[in-house]
């Protein structure tokens, strides 16, 4: 498999950099694609093929980072089976983190966070960030 | 006595919208968000029901006609905003609209929420890659919340929702 996916940002879609060498993942932008399944399909093969072929390698922990301004909620649906591929790996015994960056003010994106925390099993944590990049 | 009552237009558009528009129409909204001092939290509810809304028109409308036209507004009420997303549909649309929207109607915010919830997280794609949740979701984050449903007289009908914000603690 590939070790770096790369899907450049648009007005309506996230930038994704997932790079398995330094074991960093991320998803940062506004994500409203027309087709959101279609739009992270090749997120999921990635995902897919990382579950089947990683070795597991307790001593380093795969870091996924989600910063969104906006999604919608076909994006909403398609975050969750994301974090469960991560859950896959951290029941296989490969170390994961979510970290489900806002701004500190923005309640709405908290709760969201909080939701899927509640809805994952696996390490999800909330960082509030202090001003918008 | 004088009873004051502000009712402003903040933004409106008429006519075909597709995905090429509307990042144009939430960057216009947003500032137009910004410049009424509508804060944070706010705003995302505010403008995520729009994607909702305008996503929905891209969708499902009929592509075309004669007397009606997908619109989106958003009037400042008094202390609410409020959207407004209307469009043309198929009068065979109208049932089932509806007895879903109805049915959601008929549950308090914590029903709406759960519901949310098992959708999200048990219920398949839609044919669209949706997830089958935009109005649920609109009602859910919304302070107040109807529709409409207005025959056109050709086997189509104009179809409305309207969802208010209050800013009044926000602003």
């Amino acid at each position: 498999m590939e070790s770096t996916l790369y899907i450049e940002p648009s007005l309506t879609t996230p930038e994704i950099r997932f790079q398995l060498e330094n074991c960093h993942f991320s998803i940062k932008g506004s994500s409203y694609p027309e087709n959101s399944l279609k739009f992270y399909q090749p997120v999921v093969q990635y995902l897919s093929e990382l579950v089947q072929n990683y070795p597991v390698d307790p001593s380093k922990t795969f870091i996924l980072d989600v910063e969104l301004q906006y999604f919608n909620t076909s994006t909403a649906k398609v975050l969750l089976d994301i974090f469960r591929y991560f859950e896959q790996l951290h029941e296989k015994g490969q170390p994961v983190k979510v970290r489900w960056l806002y701004l500190e003010d923005d309640t709405e994106m908290e709760d969201a966070g909080l939701d899927y925390q509640a809805a994952v099993k696996l390490p999800f944590e909330l960082v509030a960030l202090h001003e918008e990049a | 006595m004088n009873v004051s009552y502000e009712h402003r237009t903040l933004f409106r558009y008429e006519g075909p919208l597709d995905m090429q528009l509307l990042p144009q129409i939430v960057k216009s909204v947003e500032q137009l968000l910004i410049g009424e001092k509508v804060r944070t939290p706010l705003r995302r509810k505010i403008i995520s029901a729009l994607i909702e809304l305008a996503q929905n028109i891209i969708h499902y409308s009929i592509p075309r006609h004669p007397h009606s036209n997908p619109s989106i507004s958003l009037v400042r009420e008094g202390d609410n905003i409020v959207l407004s997303a209307s469009n043309p549909i198929h009068s065979s649309q109208e049932l089932f609209l509806r007895t879903y929207i109805e049915n959601l109607l008929s549950m308090n915010k914590e029903d709406l929420s759960a519901l949310y919830q098992n959708v999200l997280t048990k219920s398949d794609y839609t044919d669209t890659g949706g997830a089958g949740l935009g109005i649920l979701q609109v009602l859910a984050k919304a302070d107040g919340f109807s529709y409409t449903i207005e025959a056109l007289g050709d086997d189509h009908a104009n179809f409305t929702v309207r969802a208010s914000f209050v800013t009044l603690a926000n602003a």
